[in-house]
C-alpha cells in the first residue's frame, strides 16, 4: 500500500516540477483572466443598469459568481490533460506504461493534482494584487455549511473535470485527431457548466434539465454553494447526491474506454 | 511585382487550400461545427440577458444581436483569410521554418499572412451574415444599396484592423522566442468587440475605444446600419484602420530585420 502510494506520490512531484518551471505563463494566463472580468463588469454593469435585480441576484452577486469561477477554473479545470493524453498514445509514449507496474490513470491523475496544485496557488497572485479594486463589489456569504458541502462538491468537481479530459484523451486509440471533437465540447461545457452566464438564469425548464447534466457539477455547482446561488440545504445535498453518481459513470466509462482501447493499440518499435 | 502578380499567388493557395480541405472533409465538417456552436453560445448569451432586461446601455435586444452579429462576421472573415498562417507563424519562427517564407516571390507579410484559408471560416460567415440580416429585418431597417456598400467597407476595414491586430501580438516571437501564450491576448481583446460602446466609461472608454480599436470596429458598421450615415464614425474608421496597418507593417518589418532563423 504504502509502496503504490510511494510510486504516485514521485509522480506528483515530477508534475510539480515541471509545471514549476512554466510558473511565470500560468501566471500571466491568470491576469490574462483577470481581463475577462473587465467584460464582464462592463456587460453586466450595463445590463444591471437597467434592472437592479437579475434573476432574484443583485450585481455584486452575479459579479461574485465570475471571480469565483476563475479562481475555481484554476484550481480544479482541467487545462490540457486531454492533449497530453492524446499526444502520448500517439506518439507511443504510452507503451512505456504497459510495461511497468504503474496504473496509468493513477498517474496522470497525481500530475493533474500537482498541475492544479501550482495553478491554484498562482491565481491568488492577481486576486490578492486586484482585490483593493474588486473589494467593493463582491459579497460571499459565510454560512459553516457551504464551507461543509461546498469542499467535497469541488473535490468531485475536480474528479469530473479530470475524468471528461481522461476519456477524451483516450479517444486518441480510435481518432487520429481529437483536438476538434476536444474543441466542441469544451463550447458545451462552456455554457452547460456556467461560464458563459450563470445557470440559473436560463429558462426554468432548461435549467431543470441542465441539473442531471454532468456539465452542471464540473464548475458550477459548488461556485454556486460558495457564492450563495444556491441557498437550500435540501437542494445542495440532492445536487451533492447527483454530483457523485456522475463521477461513478464518468470514472466508469474512463475505464471501459482504457481497456476496449488498448485492444485496439499498437505499438512498434522499441 | 503588380496586383496581378499578388492575386495569382493568393489563388493558388487558396486552390491548394480548399484541395487540402477536401482531403480531410472530417475535419472540416467537425471545425465547422465547432466555429457554428461557438457562435450560437455568443447569440444564446445576448437573448438569456435579454430574457432578464430590456436594454443594455441603451441597445435592445436586436440592436445588440445586429452588434454581436457584425462582430462575429468580422471574426470569421479574419479566421477564413488569415487565422492560421498567422497563427503559424508564430510557430514558425521560433522553429526556424519561417525561413521558407524568405524564398518565396513576394512580400514576406502578404506570404506569410496569406498562405493558408480556412474554408469553414469563410462557410460560417454566411452564418453571422444570417443573424444580421435577421436582426435587420426584426429592427424594421430597409438599408440602401449605398448604406449595404458602406457596412461592407467598414466591415473590410473591421477585418483589416483585426489582422493588423493579431500580427502585433504574434511579431513579438522575432524578438521574444519563448513567449509562448501571447496569442492569447487576441483573443481576450476580441471579447470586448462584442459590447455597445455606449457601456464604456472613464478608463475603459479611453482604453478600449480611443487607444486600442476594437470596440469601434464593430460598433462603428453596426452603428452605420442602425442610424445611417455619420461621417465621423466613418472618417474615424478609415482613420483608425490606416494607422494600424501601418503600425503592423513597421512592427513586422522590424522584426524581421532581427530574425536569425535557427540551426537544426
Amino acid at each position: 500500500m504504502l509502496a503504490t502510494l510511494n510510486k504516485y506520490r514521485a509522480a506528483f512531484s515530477v508534475g510539480l516540477q515541471s509545471n514549476l518551471v512554466y510558473r511565470v505563463n500560468f501566471a500571466i494566463r491568470g491576469f490574462f483572466s483577470f481581463f475577462h472580468l473587465i467584460v464582464v463588469f462592463i456587460l453586466w454593469g450595463s445590463a444591471y443598469a437597467g434592472s437592479p435585480v437579475i434573476g432574484g441576484y443583485s450585481f455584486a452577486q452575479t459579479f461574485t459568481y465570475f471571480v469565483a469561477l476563475i479562481v475555481v477554473q484554476f484550481m480544479i479545470g482541467a487545462f490540457n490533460e486531454d492533449y497530453q493524453i492524446s499526444e502520448e498514445i500517439r506518439n507511443g509514449l504510452i507503451n512505456q506504461f504497459l510495461l511497468k507496474p504503474v496504473n496509468y490513470f493513477a498517474y496522470r491523475f497525481s500530475i493533474y493534482l500537482s498541475a492544479r496544485l501550482v495553478t491554484g496557488l498562482l491565481i491568488l497572485l492577481p486576486l490578492v494584487v486586484l482585490f483593493p479594486l474588486l473589494k467593493a463589489h463582491l459579497t460571499v456569504p459565510l454560512d459553516a455549511w457551504r464551507l461543509g458541502i461546498g469542499l467535497p462538491a469541488l473535490a468531485m468537481s475536480a474528479c469530473i473535470q479530470f475524468g471528461i479530459a481522461y476519456c477524451f484523451g483516450l479517444m486518441s486509440f480510435w481518432f487520429l485527431e481529437i483536438q476538434g471533437l476536444v474543441i466542441l465540447s469544451m463550447a458545451i461545457e462552456s455554457v452547460l457548466g456556467g461560464q458563459i452566464f450563470p445557470l440559473d438564469l436560463l429558462p426554468a425548464w432548461l435549467f431543470r434539465i441542465s441539473q442531471y447534466l454532468p456539465y452542471y457539477y464540473q464548475m458550477y455547482f459548488p461556485v454556486a454553494i460558495f457564492t450563495g446561488r444556491i441557498n437550500d440545504l435540501t437542494a445542495a445535498l440532492t445536487g451533492l447526491g447527483i454530483q457523485a453518481c456522475w463521477v461513478v459513470i464518468i470514472l466508469g466509462v474512463g475505464q471501459v474506454l482504457w481497456r476496449r482501447g488498448l485492444r485496439l493499440h499498437t505499438a512498434v518499435g522499441g | 511585382m503588380n496586383f496581378a502578380h499578388y492575386a495569382r499567388i493568393w489563388l493558388t493557395s487558396a486552390r491548394y487550400s480548399i484541395v487540402r480541405t477536401l482531403m480531410f472533409r472530417g475535419d472540416f465538417f467537425i471545425w465547422a461545427l465547432v466555429e457554428l456552436f461557438w457562435m450560437a453560445v455568443n447569440l444564446l448569451m445576448v437573448s438569456v440577458i435579454y430574457q432578464h432586461t430590456s436594454t443594455v446601455a441603451g441597445w435592445t435586444k436586436y440592436e445588440m444581436m445586429l452588434l454581436v452579429g457584425t462582430s462575429l462576421l468580422i471574426q470569421r472573415y479574419l479566421m477564413g483569410f488569415f487565422w492560421s498562417s498567422i497563427f503559424e507563424m508564430g510557430r514558425n519562427i521560433r522553429s526556424g521554418n519561417f525561413d521558407f517564407f524568405l524564398a518565396q516571390p513576394g512580400n514576406v507579410m502578404f506570404m506569410a499572412t496569406t498562405r493558408k484559408l480556412d474554408p469553414d471560416g469563410l462557410m460560417n460567415s454566411f452564418v453571422a451574415l444570417g443573424v444580421v440580416v435577421y436582426s435587420a429585418r426584426q429592427l424594421g431597417l430597409h438599408p440602401s444599396v449605398a448604406d449595404i456598400a458602406l457596412y461592407a467597407l467598414m466591415v473590410a476595414c473591421g477585418v483589416i484592423i483585426h489582422y493588423s491586430m493579431l500580427v502585433l501580438c504574434i511579431a513579438p516571437a522575432f524578438w521574444i522566442t519563448s513567449a509562448q501564450g501571447i496569442e492569447g491576448s487576441y483573443f481576450t481583446l476580441s471579447e470586448f468587440s462584442r459590447l455597445p460602446r455606449a457601456a464604456f466609461k472613464g478608463l475603459a472608454q479611453v482604453a478600449f475605444v480611443w487607444i486600442l480599436p476594437v470596440v469601434v470596429v464593430s460598433n462603428a458598421p453596426a452603428s452605420t446600419l442602425l442610424h445611417g450615415f455619420d461621417l465621423r464614425v466613418v472618417g474615424w474608421l478609415l482613420g483608425i484602420t490606416l494607422v494600424w496597418f501601418t503600425v503592423a507593417v513597421i512592427f513586422f518589418h522590424r522584426g524581421l530585420r532581427r530574425y536569425t532563423s535557427a540551426s537544426s
